[in-house]
Parts: C-alpha cells; sequence; structure tokens
C-alpha cells in the first residue's frame, strides 16, 4: 500500500506519564491516504515517530471496543473512523473522560466493566425450563425487540460521555442497556431482580442522551433507561424523592407541589394577558413550572415577558390553566401521568388558537416537539433563542448596551443534543457588544450536562463532588470566564446551586440570555 | 518477584478461554479458576467472528454427514475419531449458549436458523446476524462474570511457561498496567491464545493475533502440529484485510472477475461459491495471476457482488459487514460489489494436543485456534472455528478440573523464573539495539507474504526460512526505544516479534518439509496430494538450530480417502 499522502494531518495528543505522573503533549505530521483510520495513524505515529507512544486496539473493524479516544472532544472509536473524513487538518486526540487515565490514551476502564457484575448478563429465569433439550423458542419479532441493545461492544464510550456515571452508584448506559436487554428478551421469565439491581441508582441518569447520540453501534440506552424507570415506578419501589416529585405534579401540576392558582405570581406588575380572558394571541407564551415559581427563574420569565413587550409582540399566557409540560415525569417513567398532562396542555392550546407556542424551558420545547401526543398535535413551537434571534436578525430586536465580560455558553442537553438547536443562542449572544464568548472546553454535541435532567433537580442527593454541575463550574472556572451564561432554568438552578457549593460566587455569575438581554436592551 | 497461585490458570479470554473457565467453574466449585488476558475479555479476536458456528440440529443432517463434511473439507488429514467426538458434541453448545441468552437469528417459526457454508452440505451454520463469535462472546462473559471462582486477571501478559520435571508448574506474566512480573502457580495451565496470522499483512486477524500461547508452549518444548496449513480467507475486504464473512456467499453472494464471470465454474462446477475456503481462494489467486482481477487503486482485486440479494436481506443477515464496508472500505454492498482478495485467516495447525485437549505435558491443555487437535486437517471448514473452541473450550476446562482435582501444586523452579525476568526486562527492554521492531515485523510479514502465501515453492520456502532466520538474528539487536514500565506497549510489541518470528519460522520449515498439495497447503513443485508419503501429521518442536520435525499418522475410521472434489 505504497500510495502517496493525500493530504498531511497534525495530530496533538495529550499525553501522560505515569512513573513521572506528568502530563504533556506531543505533536506528529502525519501522511494521510484515502481509507487510513485514526488507528492506522496511531500506529504510524508509533512506528514511525515514537515508540512510547500507548493507545490500546485489537480488532480494527469496531467490534472489540478497544480503541474509544476523543478527537477533537468527540469520543468515537480510532479504527471505525478514517481521518480524512474527520475534515480537519488538526486533530487534538485525548483519553476518554471520566475514568483515570493510566498510560497517553489508555484509561483504567475496570470500573466500567465492574458495573456489569452489579446486573445479571445471561437470562436469568427464562420462561421454558432450563433442562431443555433444544433450543426455547423465539420467534423473529420477538428477537427484533432487543436485538439492537445487544450490538453494544462494552467500548466505555457512553460511560465516558455520561454525567451520572461521575457518581459510581450508577450502572452506566451500556450496562442498564444490557439489563434492559434481557428484560425485554421473550426468553426471560423474571424481571423483578433484575429490576432490583438498578431501582436505587438509576435516577442518576438526566437523559441528557449523550450515550445513545456517541454510541459506535447507535444502541439507545438512553430510552432504555426511562423504559426501565417506567417498570420500577409500575412496581412502586422509587426513591422517596422521585415519589415526591409525581406526587406533587399529580396533585398541584407542577413538580414544585406549589397551589396552582399561584402560578401568575411571576407577572407581578407587567403587562401579560392570560387566556382565557386574553381571546386570541399571535403567540402562546409557555412558561414553564419552574420559571413560574421558583424565584431565581421567575426573573427569567419576566424577562421574556418585558421583551415579548417591548418588541409590540402580541403575546398571552396560560395563567393556572398552564400544567406541567411533563418533560421530567416522562422520563422518570410516570408515562400515564405525562400523557393527563398532555391531553390538559392540549386541550388548552387547541382552544387557545395561536400561531405558535414560545417556551421559556427547553425542556417544554423538546417534548412538544419530539413526545407523543404532543408531536401529533401539530402545534407550532419555539423556544424562546429562537424567536429572540429571529427577531435580532430582522432588526426588531435592538442591542444597545454592551455587557463587557468573558462568558461562556453552556448548552442545555434538551435544546442543543436533543434539538440541535447550537445555532440561536449563539447567534444571540454574538449581537451583545463587549460580550467575549468563548466554547466551553465541551460544547454543542459534546457538551456535557448541569445535572438537572429528568427530574434530577429535584431528586439531587449526591454528594457534590459526584454532581454533574460542580463538573461543569470547575470546567468553566477553567476558562477564566466572569459569566456561565445558558438558556434553560433548570441549568440556571443546578449550575447556580453549585457555584454556591463551590463558594465561586465572586469568581463566576450563572445567567440565563434573557437576563443579559434585559440588561443590554 | 511476587507469586500468585490458582488452581487452574487459563491464558486467553476468547471463546475457547471463556468456555473452558465456565466449565471448569462448574466442573467444581470449589476449584478456584484464573483467567490471564493480555485484552479485557470481550476485546479478544473472537469478536470478528462473523459467519456462523457449525452444528448438527435437524433430523434432515446428521452426525455423519457433518464429519464426512469436515474429513473432505481436511483433505483427508484430519483425525476422523476425534472430528467424530467433535460434530456430536456442538449441538450441545449451541443449546448451551442459547439457554444462557445468546441472541441467536431465527427461523420465521421461533427455531435457530443455520444458514448454507462453504464445504458444508446442509445448511448447519447457526448464526446470530453476521456477528455470531460477537454474540457468543458476550454470552460467555456475561456467564464468567457470575461465577464467584473465576478470576479475571484483565491486561496480564503471559510471556512463559514454567515446567518442573516435564510437569506444568506455572508461568510468569507481566501485569500491563504497572509493568511488574509475576509468577503464577498452577495444577493446570490451558493455553486459549487464538491464531497468529498477524505474521501475514493482508489478515483478517485482530493486531493482537500473534500466537503468543503456540509460541510459549513450543518454547517450552512442547511440539506444534500441522503449521504449515493456514488457511487463507477467499473475502478479505481490500484494502484492509478485514473480513467479509463467507455468509455473504453463504446468503447467495457471487464472486466476479474482470470478464464480469463467475469464475468458480471453471474450479467448483457443482458448488461453486460455496466450495471450502482454500479451493475459493485459490481459484482466486489464479483469476488475479492470469490476470482476470478487477484493477483497483490498491492493486487487482475480485468483486464480491452481494446486490442480487437486496438492501433488505443484507440488513438483516448482513448487517455488520455492510456497516464496515461503507465505514472502512467506501463501499455499500447494498450498491456496488465488494473489493475482496484472499487474505490469511486461520490456522489448522497449532500446539500439539489429543481430543481430550491433552498436551504431552502433564497439567497442560490447549484449545481453539491456538491448539491442534487434528479436526481440521489442511483446511478447516468455514464456522468450525467457533464450534471447535466452543466444544474444545468445554472440553479443556473439564478435563483441567479434573486433573486439578486430584495433582498437587509444584514448585516453580526459582532459576526458570529468575532467568525469564532477567530475559525480559535486561534482555529485551534493557537491551540498546539499533534494529526496530516495527521493521523487523514488516520485514516478517513481506517475506511471508511473499513467499508462503496460498501457492508455494521449494526455492521460495528456502529463502523465505533463510530470510526469517536472519530477522531473528536482527531481532537480538533490537531496542525498545520506550523505557517505562507502566502500559509498554513497545515491549509488548518485541515479545510479540519474537512469538511470531518462531511462529513464521515453524510454519516454513513444516512447508518445505512437506512435498505435496494438501488443503491450503500448495506446492507449485509438488502439485499433487501424495498419500503415501504424506498421510501424517508434521510435528515441530523446539532445537537451538531450528524447528526439529517429526511425523504422526492420521486415524481414519470410517472414510477412505478419495479424492476431492466439489
Amino acid at each position: 500500500m505504497n500510495h502517496e499522502a493525500d493530504k498531511v494531518v497534525k495530530f496533538t495528543i495529550n499525553r501522560f506519564d505515569p512513573q513521572k505522573k506528568k502530563h504533556y503533549t506531543s505533536v506528529y505530521n502525519v501522511p494521510v491516504r484515502k481509507g487510513m483510520t485514526l488507528l492506522d495513524a496511531l500506529i504510524f505515529i508509533k512506528d514511525n515517530f515514537d515508540e512510547t507512544l500507548a493507545f490500546r486496539h485489537s480488532c480494527r473493524m469496531g467490534q472489540c471496543g478497544s480503541c474509544g479516544i476523543l478527537v477533537n472532544r468527540t469520543p468515537l472509536l480510532a479504527c471505525y473512523t478514517q481521518v480524512l473524513h474527520l475534515e480537519s487538518d488538526s486533530l487534538t486526540l485525548e483519553p476518554l473522560p471520566n475514568m483515570p487515565v493510566l498510560r497517553d490514551l489508555i484509561v483504567d476502564v475496570q470500573p466500567f466493566f465492574d458495573t456489569y457484575k452489579r446486573i445479571t448478563a445471561i437470562l436469568m429465569e427464562p420462561r421454558e425450563k432450563r433442562n431443555k433439550l433444544n433450543e426455547f423458542m423465539q420467534i423473529p419479532e420477538d428477537l427484533k425487540k432487543f436485538w439492537d441493545l445487544t450490538l453494544c461492544t462494552k467500548c466505555s464510550i457512553c460511560y465516558a460521555s455520561c454525567p451520572a456515571a461521575i457518581d459510581d452508584r450508577f450502572l452506566g448506559p451500556s450496562t442498564l442497556a444490557t439489563n434492559y436487554r434481557f428484560i425485554s428478551d421473550s426468553r426471560e421469565g423474571c424481571s423483578e431482580a433484575r429490576l432490583k439491581a438498578i431501582r436505587d441508582n438509576i435516577w442518576l441518569c438526566t437523559s441528557c442522551k449523550s450515550c445513545t447520540l456517541l454510541c459506535p453501534k447507535q444502541v439507545d440506552s438512553s430510552s432504555s433507561i426511562i423504559t426501565e424507570r417506567g417498570l420500577i415506578v409500575e412496581t412502586g419501589f422509587i426513591p422517596r424523592t422521585v415519589n415526591d416529585v409525581l406526587t406533587n405534579v399529580f396533585k398541584y401540576h407542577n413538580p414544585l407541589g406549589i397551589h396552582q392558582n399561584r402560578r401568575t405570581e411571576w407577572i407581578q406588575d407587567l403587562k401579560v394577558s392570560i387566556q382565557p380572558t386574553a381571546g386570541k394571541a399571535d403567540i402562546l407564551y409557555f412558561v414553564c413550572c419552574l420559571a413560574a415559581y421558583d424565584p431565581r427563574n421567575q426573573e427569567t420569565a419576566r424577562s421574556m415577558a418585558s421583551l415579548f413587550n417591548k418588541l409590540g409582540t402580541d403575546f398571552a399566557a396560560l395563567g393556572a390553566e398552564e400544567w406541567c409540560c411533563g418533560d421530567h415525569v416522562l422520563r422518570l417513567g410516570e408515562k400515564g401521568l405525562f400523557e393527563a398532562l398532555a391531553e390538559h396542555n392540549i386541550s388548552r392550546f387547541r382552544s387557545f388558537d395561536a400561531e405558535r407556542i414560545v417556551t421559556l424551558s427547553p425542556h417544554c420545547y423538546s417534548t412538544f416537539r419530539n413526545d407523543k401526543p404532543y408531536s401529533e398535535a401539530g402545534l407550532q413551537t419555539q423556544h424562546y433563542t429562537q424567536f429572540v434571534a429571529e427577531a435580532i436578525e430582522k432588526g426588531k430586536l435592538k442591542i444597545t448596551k454592551s455587557f463587557q465580560k468573558k462568558a461562556a455558553y453552556h448548552d442545555p442537553c434538551f435544546l442543543g443534543k436533543r434539538n440541535e438547536i447550537y445555532e440561536a443562542p449563539r447567534r444571540i449572544l454574538e449581537a451583545i457588544g463587549g460580550l467575549e464568548l468563548v466554547e466551553m472546553k465541551r460544547s454543542k454535541e459534546n457538551s456535557f450536562c448541569c445535572g438537572g435532567g429528568a427530574g434530577r433537580v429535584w431528586t439531587e442527593e449526591a454528594l457534590p463532588e459526584k454532581r454533574p454541575s460542580i463538573n461543569r463550574i470547575r470546567e468553566a472556572l477553567d476558562l477564566g470566564v466572569e459569566a456561565l451564561v445558558t438558556a434553560c432554568p433548570f441549568c440556571i438552578t443546578v449550575l447556580e446551586d453549585a457555584v454556591k457549593v463551590l463558594d465561586v460566587e465572586d469568581k463566576i455569575a450563572v445567567m440565563d440570555i434573557l437576563e443579559l438581554l434585559q440588561e443590554s436592551t | 518477584m511476587e507469586t500468585l497461585t490458582h488452581d487452574i490458570v487459563i491464558v486467553g479470554a476468547g471463546i475457547a478461554g471463556l468456555r473452558a473457565a465456565i466449565a471448569a467453574a462448574e466442573a467444581n466449585k470449589r476449584i478456584d479458576v484464573a483467567v490471564i488476558s493480555k485484552l479485557y475479555p470481550v476485546r479478544s479476536h473472537s469478536v470478528c467472528a462473523q459467519g456462523g458456528t457449525a452444528a448438527v440440529l435437524r433430523e434432515d443432517d446428521s452426525c455423519d454427514l457433518h464429519a464426512w463434511d469436515t474429513v473432505k473439507g481436511s483433505d483427508f488429514l484430519a483425525d476422523q475419531d476425534a472430528v467424530e467426538f467433535f460434530v456430536r458434541q456442538a449441538p450441545r453448545e449451541i443449546i448451551t449458549l442459547e439457554h444462557w441468552g445468546c441472541p441467536w437469528s431465527r427461523t420465521a417459526d421461533g427455531f435457530i436458523n443455520q444458514r448454507p457454508f462453504g464445504g458444508h452440505s446442509f445448511p448447519r451454520a447457526c448464526f446470530a446476524a453476521d456477528m455470531t463469535g460477537f454474540h457468543e462472546m458476550h454470552t460467555l462473559a456475561g456467564k464468567a462474570t457470575i461465577h464467584e471462582n473465576i478470576h479475571f486477571y484483565n491486561e496480564w501478559f503471559v510471556t512463559s511457561l514454567i515446567l518442573k520435571d516435564k510437569i506444568t508448574a506455572g508461568l510468569t506474566a507481566i501485569k500491563l498496567k504497572t509493568g511488574e512480573m509475576y509468577a503464577f502457580r498452577a495444577k493446570s495451565i490451558i493455553m486459549a491464545t487464538g491464531g497468529y496470522a498477524r505474521i501475514y499483512e493482508f489478515t483478517t486477524f485482530s493486531h493482537t493475533s500473534t500466537g503468543d500461547g503456540m509460541a510459549i508452549a513450543y518454547q517450552a518444548g512442547i511440539a506444534l502440529k500441522d503449521m504449515e496449513f493456514i488457511q487463507f480467507h477467499p473475502t478479505g475486504l481490500v484494502p484492509s484485510g478485514i473480513l467479509i464473512t463467507g455468509g455473504a456467499r453463504g446468503e447467495g453472494g457471487y464472486l466476479i472477475n474482470a470478464d464480469d464471470e463467475r469464475f468458480m465454474k471453471d474450479y467448483a462446477p457443482d458448488k461453486m461459491e460455496l466450495a471450502p475456503r482454500d479451493i475459493v481462494s485459490r481459484a482466486e489467486t489464479m483469476e488475479l495471476q492470469e490476470g482476470r482481477g478487477i484493477e483497483g487503486p490498491y492493486g487487482p482485486y475480485i468483486a464480491l457482488d452481494l446486490r442480487h440479494l437486496g438492501e433488505e436481506k443484507i440488513d438483516e443477515r448482513l448487517p455488520l459487514i455492510r456497516d464496515v464496508a461503507i465505514k472502512l472500505g467506501g463501499v455499500d454492498p447494498v450498491k456496488e460489489p465488494l473489493p475482496i482478495r484472499p487474505a490469511a485467516h486461520y490456522s489448522m495447525g497449532g500446539i500439539h494436543a489429543n481430543v481430550r485437549t491433552e498436551t504431552p505435558t502433564r497439567g497442560l491443555y490447549a484449545a481453539g485456534e491456538c491448539s491442534c487437535l487434528n479436526i481440521h486437517g489442511a483446511n478447516r471448514l468455514g464456522t468450525n472455528s467457533t464450534s471447535d473452541c466452543l466444544v474444545f473450550g468445554a472440553v479443556a476446562g473439564e478435563e483441567a478440573a479434573k486433573h486439578a482435582s486430584s495433582a498437587s501444586l509444584q514448585a516453580l523452579p526459582k532459576k526458570k523464573v529468575l532467568a525469564e525476568e532477567r530475559r525480559v526486562f535486561e534482555e529485551i527492554l534493557g537491551q540498546e539495539g539499533d534494529e526496530k521492531v516495527a521493521e523487523i515485523r514488516d520485514d516478517m510479514c513481506r517475506i511471508m507474504s511473499q513467499d508462503v502465501w496460498i501457492f508455494r515453492v521449494g526455492d521460495g520456502l528456502n529463502n523465505a526460512l533463510k530470510g526469517v532466520v536472519a530477522l531473528k538474528e536482527r531481532a537480538a539487536n533490537i531496542g525498545v526505544k520506550d523505557g517505562g514500565r507502566p502500559f509498554n506497549t513497545g515491549l509488548v510489541a518485541a515479545l510479540q516479534l519474537n512469538f511470531t518470528l518462531d511462529l513464521a519460522e515453524v510454519t516454513i520449515a513444516s512447508a518445505l518439509a512437506r512435498t505435496e498439495s494438501r488443503g491450503a497447503h500448495s506446492r507449485l513443485d509438488y502439485p499433487k496430494r501424495d498419500d503415501g508419503n504424506w498421510l501424517k501429521h508434521t510435528l515441530a518442536s523446539y532445537a537451538k538450530t531450528g524447528p526439529r520435525l517429526e511425523y504422526l499418522p492420521v486415524t481414519t475410521t470410517k472414510w477412505t480417502p478419495a479424492a476431492r472434489a466439489y
């Protein structure tokens, strides 16, 4: 295979020398030809430039799961990725996160493999008799129900990207998916023991979906976890914290457990029409429970309403008729309750007949767009960042004051990863004069969850060191930013709490984009 | 040096190693089993086995027929008593894996599905799409994890086998994480380290398939058997050599030359693409040599055309190879034929052992590809290797447990342990020679690919032997640039080079001596099978001057060697 290089690619590799306990980087210029994988390139470097470079590899066809690394912050299998497909002249290679680095690109995967000891990865109690002399029966349709989950290679990429996995009580996405693979195997007779193995830790998952999105084999661990939670909810063996959230939503239609009549308190002296008295309006402003009730986020809710007013937008809110969108409830496994909430909200939307819905929270936005029955109700939904970015673009919204600060944007998972809205919030921030916007080390597709999703904002009980929010704030502090800006009330709550826990309120502020706009328009 | 003690130590955690561990752990719950692997269990090359696992499951098939197919496929070099035992055990293994939860592909009415495969006269390849080995491995790993008497040493590299008075005493291994060497004592040791096709460049094998167990046994004085028989798989994806399963032809794929012809009609008119691998690989090589290869950027190739199977069938039966071909070959088999060439794939030879997996050394067992139990002879049939690993992995585990229940631990000869420590850390790691491991490795692969490939001639083999002996001399003067201990992959590469050079040498010496053509061993200067002189197994033993060859008779029970036509 002596073919001329198609181009030269610069490989910057983050190294670690365990004997000297020293982190350092090495740079190599690798001649790359068509068909060359990242693994081929690593082997080329080792054979020709530097024998000391340490990395794992074996099958070189995506089946053994050895060669997971971070490439320009994205975790992938080195052998299953062609260098030219990355369309970059410069690549930074790092070991997978969430696991201790042993040397160079090699991390300690033992804790990851140990999680499999806490479940049973074979049939436990087959429906048919174990001593049967021939095979158990299983029709192709039943095999299909769990087949996709069997494709996991245990490469640990999901584990490395999982915000919940920083707490070692959590089993990790692939292990939970494997557990579900056996629950949904028609040959298996019993799921009780399997649910028991996970019911005290599965709630740490924030439904950020990184596991599913980054899996080289497209194993949908994220959905498996939600289904397992649903099964646990059916058994009733759920932690008190989770039970409280579900009970509050059931009783009060919001997770905070505050009476619906107080849902409009955030408005104070602002001019906001409330349905049904409002009659028809162009835009239905869906406020979100957290923004409506929580004093910290009420500010954001008010900023948005002021902005509508400033723009002369014809808008109205549902007031006490707005019920929790149900996103967190659905992801905690309470599908029945979610559907009841959705049906109520959809009926309100129908009677209101607004042109579109603008949500404050990415969670409401995401569930309206993607989860049945909302997704089939023909709703036109925008997240506020889309609405605002549009207004700026069309010249309707003028930014008058500058904001002299260095800030980073934290992508909310339900806006970014789940709905690919990465640009609208950045366009708004770029329009603010004086603001020096820097990217988080982990951003956009590779963003790291704040730790508040799927109800964890209310159920958090992990030690501070094990919380994704603490991890995320540290990442922001490393960048030296004065503000971490985001666009989600849950991110705000969880991240601000982390700032307090870390006692760095004098160093960094957590702000919603709307608050910045409030100061700049 | 710290010494660790277990009743049984299994080296290798592929299908054979894991199956052995489970069988040993179940045979006797009080027995303490260690599994040492230079990888994590599900990283072993077994996960690359794609097409299926052969076993007689249906009434219209029979063990006799499976045995006959295997014996004929072996070009009559297989021991027929061993083959008969093997085919009778295989169905039990399929059902055992099924009962543990292996996601076998199914027939419409819910039975385990079976597909046709090269050389088999009945569709008896049980499969899990085209990831059969992968699913067997994950099932076995799930089962092995449950046993409390199985202890895993993941990412430990075994360097030598230690005997005391020709009885198994233990071994030495490096814990890669720290780079420290440990001695292990065990009553029984099972070698299950897989193949060594990494002596070639164009191979279907994982980078880690370097035949460690074979070389370690050979260096300790245990003979290697039938090492001249290397299988070349007909469909290695160009340019990487990644395996495209024989199941692709089993499902109906065509092999096409530059004249747009299904050329197998000229070589195996009856079985066509489903002839055994040695025959198809030779046919492809003839086509390429006679100028009927299709020109491509990486030289001439043969086309494997699956388009007529349709997207639905390809996605259901061959999803992995579609994904691999798109991601790594840039070709979608639904739309275009795949560029393929024969690739080094399997070693019929291995550590000399009998049907109970016993080697001549008491307490030492061998199973899977690293062993030679005489069931594949001169050419293995596709899907018989994973069956082999399962059947004889289980046998090895049971036999090793039986032995460990009655035998006592041997004292480790201190001198040997210290000598090994010196060899590894002073003679290899500490040496500051000018030679580079990667260069010698590449030269070895070049020699093997040039002169020890599908067609062989005496002169070429002689040159190759000289070449490899010269490489061994150069290898004595290597310098490992990496001085560190933790995860010293440079040291591992140097040790693997030492292993593969010995195995290459044995392969060539065995091939040079066998002046006939049989199964996968084709001598252009001796083009005919010669039952009068060569219906026998080659045994190669270590000697300072190079491999010492002896021969063993082949056992025939029912079937007299006959002409082999397909």
